[in-house]
């Protein structure tokens, strides 16, 4: 018997063990596992196969029973996913729904979440662009939250590194503000969008539109062959799971090459309860999973743990680890714990049309979406009456007249219709939103998960700033659209929840000084250094660029420190 | 199309929804010919629904709304898509429809010729264009017959095989592409 029993825990441990399968900790895995570390990945929902998981790839609209529309029972049970524009007939599989894991909001947040292998990696709109210096000096130079421990030039070759790997297309634009990386072909900018680039460019000094970077496959390289990933397609089908991957998903991606190195286990249906401290080591040791089949508590061990269970929940997997040493959550001496939670403010968009270019049109479909403008704002000094700035898409289409007038064999023609139709052109806002104390998550006191967790409460609000923010980029956007000659400009606001942009960072937030952050620049606990965290938890300011190339990079740069630390110890 | 294959096709559309299959065909007949999960029509009434999708997109030379099934597509969106209140004024507007139509020919809509329904029907897209009011319930319901008609039709396999051709698979994204090209597409 005693046998029997050291080898089960012998059987549970392993060299590092991954809290998440999803965009950052699919990395964490590849990268440890490719370093020949014995590797277990703890997902909490049910295992996603590439190709073989993805059940609506291939079908056709009339093919599905409301071609398309959610039913509204659905629609009616899950009024917070259903907010989400991606969640359809083709992909609410692949989404939480309310009532399967509800939280609790002491102001209103529209929680977006994925658990399955992959996470929301399967679900994402795959723009990605690099932070720059502007964004990791922003708080230091505008007295917000702390300063961030590390600049770009220690974050880019990881920016490279997972580039590469993964796949990202874009152009060298030379921007500053956006640096440039290793890219695959860009998808171009169609005329109209070139039209307003080319305008943008000469009138307005330090504003860019360019090609939107994107994680697709344009033209793969050999590394992406490697992984049995193919050119995009442009089917722009993508949340369903792409049956060429075309583009990275953890799934498509990081997950099978950890797995294929026979360093690595996956292991679904496990929620991780709280990482195990062990105070006379004065070190994590492990981690307490529940298996949601059994419900029995299993302990897992390893000599480090990477938390990527995504942004909210590493926060909740940290809160809900107590021990004597850290009565108030795992490394919370700083008592920042849960706290200065921010976002991206989404809240507003433009349309207009334009009445030129008629002689150009496009063809198929185009997988980055169209332009990207990088923030004009405030960038290299303070400008307006508001902190930060914020970035937006761009993009110009061209319909043709179908329209559904008339009854009969009118109708039928109108229906049919293969006359273009002239330009629309349409913009939305993604703004930096300031980390603040009074925006947090907590354990509710009271209510708990089915399996003994206490629910997460979230507490996460706008301010002024994002306010006039917003009206400034109205105001800038009507202007420019206005001075492009664009017409029947449409501004339009709304009054969306944080959390429905799927931003969410913050409450692990990085810093030098232990007295005021959880984590040190190698993205580890400083009072329990075996314990790193890559997730959009770390994030100590937001940016205005989409978060998750970012979250890539770290999760690759702390593998690499973990291994060289290790060496040193061994050496 | 046979009946078998009708029958199949109809079970396929509907999902879990059980199909009569007595009840085939435009005769009036006061069996229903779908039971629907949560919106309770009578035969009439699902008739009713029926002839209009054909009035709204009748077969000509090529197919109508009864051949592609577009007036079961329009029940199963109405009964699994709208929520209650929506299912509410959607039967008391078809009672408005069906009033209406009686008043006017002394008939019921079901037993009026193809000419009688379309120029009832012309009249409910005028009372829309010119925003007459006092029939809101009706033309709400009408409105929605044809959103989901025209929905089902151009999302169906033959629209967007046979009309405006669908490409689950592109391959490739021309964002300079000559509109005289596309045109003639
Ligand atoms: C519709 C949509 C569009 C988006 N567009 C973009 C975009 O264009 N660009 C961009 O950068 N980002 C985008 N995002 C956001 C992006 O998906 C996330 O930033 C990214 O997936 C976060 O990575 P992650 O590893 O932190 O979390 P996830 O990818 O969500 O993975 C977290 C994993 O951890 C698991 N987990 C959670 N708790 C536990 C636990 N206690 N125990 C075990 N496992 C656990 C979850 O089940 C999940 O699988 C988008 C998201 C959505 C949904
Ligand atoms: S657009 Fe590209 S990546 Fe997306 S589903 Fe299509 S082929 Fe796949």
């Amino acid at each position: 018997m005693a046998n029997l029993n050291i080898d089960s825990i012998k059987d549970r441990t392993f060299d590092a063990i991954v809290i998440g399968s999803g965009m950052s900790g699919g990395w964490a895995a590849k990268e440890l596992a490719e370093k020949g570390l014995k590797t277990l990945i703890l997902e909490r929902g049910r295992d996603v196969k590439h190709l073989k998981d993805y059940p609506t790839t291939n079908l056709y609209p009339w093919e599905f029973p409301h071609h398309g529309v959610v039913p509204s029972a659905v629609q009616e049970a899950n009024p917070i996913v259903n907010r989400c524009y991606a969640f359809g007939e083709d992909a609410m599989h692949f989404f939480v729904k309310d009532a399967e894991h509800p939280y609790v909001q002491d102001k209103p947040f529209d929680w977006i979440r994925g658990y399955q292998t992959g996470g929301k990696s399967l679900l994402w709109a795959r723009q990605t662009q690099r932070w720059s210096n502007f964004d990791f000096e922003g708080p230091a130079r505008d007295g917000f939250a702390v300063d961030w421990p590390i600049r770009y030039n220690d974050i880019a070759p990881w920016y490279s590194h997972v580039e590469k790997f993964a796949g990202i297309s874009g152009n060298k634009d030379g921007l500053a503000e956006l640096p440039d990386g290793e890219f695959l072909p860009a998808f171009p900018l169609n005329a109209v969008e070139n039209y307003f680039s080319k305008h943008v460019k000469d009138k307005y000094k330090g504003r860019h539109v360019i090609s939107a970077r994107c994680a697709h496959l344009s033209k793969p390289n050999q590394i992406h062959l490697d992984q049995g990933r193919g050119q995009c397609q442009e089917r722009t089908l993508c949340q369903r799971g792409c049956p060429f991957g075309g583009y990275f998903s953890a799934n498509s991606s990081t997950i099978p090459w950890a797995l294929k190195t026979g360093n690595c286990t996956l292991r679904p249906f496990s929620v991780v309860h709280s990482i195990i401290y062990d105070e006379k080591k004065g070190k994590a040791v492990g981690v307490k999973v529940i298996d949601t089949n059994t419900k029995e508590a299993i302990e897992y061990f390893a000599d480090v743990i990477f938390l990527n269970a995504a942004a909210l929940n590493s926060n909740l997997v940290l809160l809900n680890s107590t021990s004597g040493r850290f009565p108030n959550g795992l490394g919370n001496d700083s008592g920042t714990l849960g706290k200065y939670v921010a976002f991206h403010n989404y809240s507003a968009h433009i349309s207009a049309e334009y009445d030129g270019y008629k002689e150009w049109a496009t063809d198929g479909r185009n997988p980055a979406g169209g332009g990207y403008i990088p923030r004009f704002r405030n960038v290299y000094k303070q400008e307006t009456d508001f902190l930060r700035g914020y970035a937006a898409g761009f993009g110009a289409y061209r319909n043709n007249t179908r329209n559904s007038e008339g009854i009969g064999a009118d109708l039928k023609h109108n229906l049919a219709k293969k006359e273009l139709g002239g330009w629309s052109v349409g913009s939305h806002m993604m703004g930096e939103t300031i980390p603040k104390e009074s925006s947090y998550v907590m354990l509710d006191k009271d209510k708990k998960d089915q399996w003994g967790v206490p629910l997460l409460k979230i507490s996460v609000d706008y301010d002024d700033n994002d306010a006039k923010m917003k009206k400034d980029y109205i105001e800038q956007m009507t202007e420019m659209f206005t001075s492009a000659g664009f017409t029947n400009i449409q501004a339009h606001t709304d009054t969306r929840a944080p959390g429905l942009d799927i931003h969410e960072m913050g409450g692990v937030r990085m810093g030098n000084d232990p007295k005021t952050s959880m984590l040190d620049k190698w993205s580890r606990l400083h009072a329990c250094k075996n314990v790193y965290v890559t997730d959009g938890a770390s994030m100590t300011s937001t940016s205005c660029q989409n978060p998750s190339l970012t979250y890539m990079a770290f999760a690759a740069r702390a593998v690499d420190h973990w291994v060289n630390e290790k060496k040193k110890l061994n050496a | 199309m046979n009946r078998r294959i009708a029958i199949r096709n109809m079970a396929l559309i509907l999902g879990s929804a059980a199909v009569l299959p007595s009840c085939l065909g435009d005769k009036n007949n006061s069996k229903p010919i779908v039971e629907l999960k949560h919106l309770q029509l009578n035969g009439d009434e699902q008739q009713l629904v029926a002839n209009l999708a054909e009035t709204i997109l009748p077969k000509t030379d090529t197919p109508g709304a009864k051949d592609l099934n577009l007036h079961l597509f329009a029940f199963k969106m109405i009964d699994d898509c709208m929520n209650k209140q929506q299912q509410d004024d959607f039967k008391a507007g078809l009672k408005a429809f069906a009033d209406a139509a009686d008043a006017k020919y002394k008939k019921s809509f079901n037993d009026c010729t193809v000419a009688e329904r379309t120029a009832f029907v012309n009249e409910a897209e005028k009372d829309i264009k010119d925003k007459a009011k006092d029939d809101a319930k009706m033309l709400t319901f009408y409105q929605t017959v044809k959103q989901q008609t025209v929905f089902g039709y151009t999302t169906s396999q033959y629209f967007m095989t046979k009309q405006v051709v669908y490409e689950l698979v592109p391959g490739r994204y021309n964002a300079m592409y000559p509109a005289a090209k596309k045109e003639a597409v």
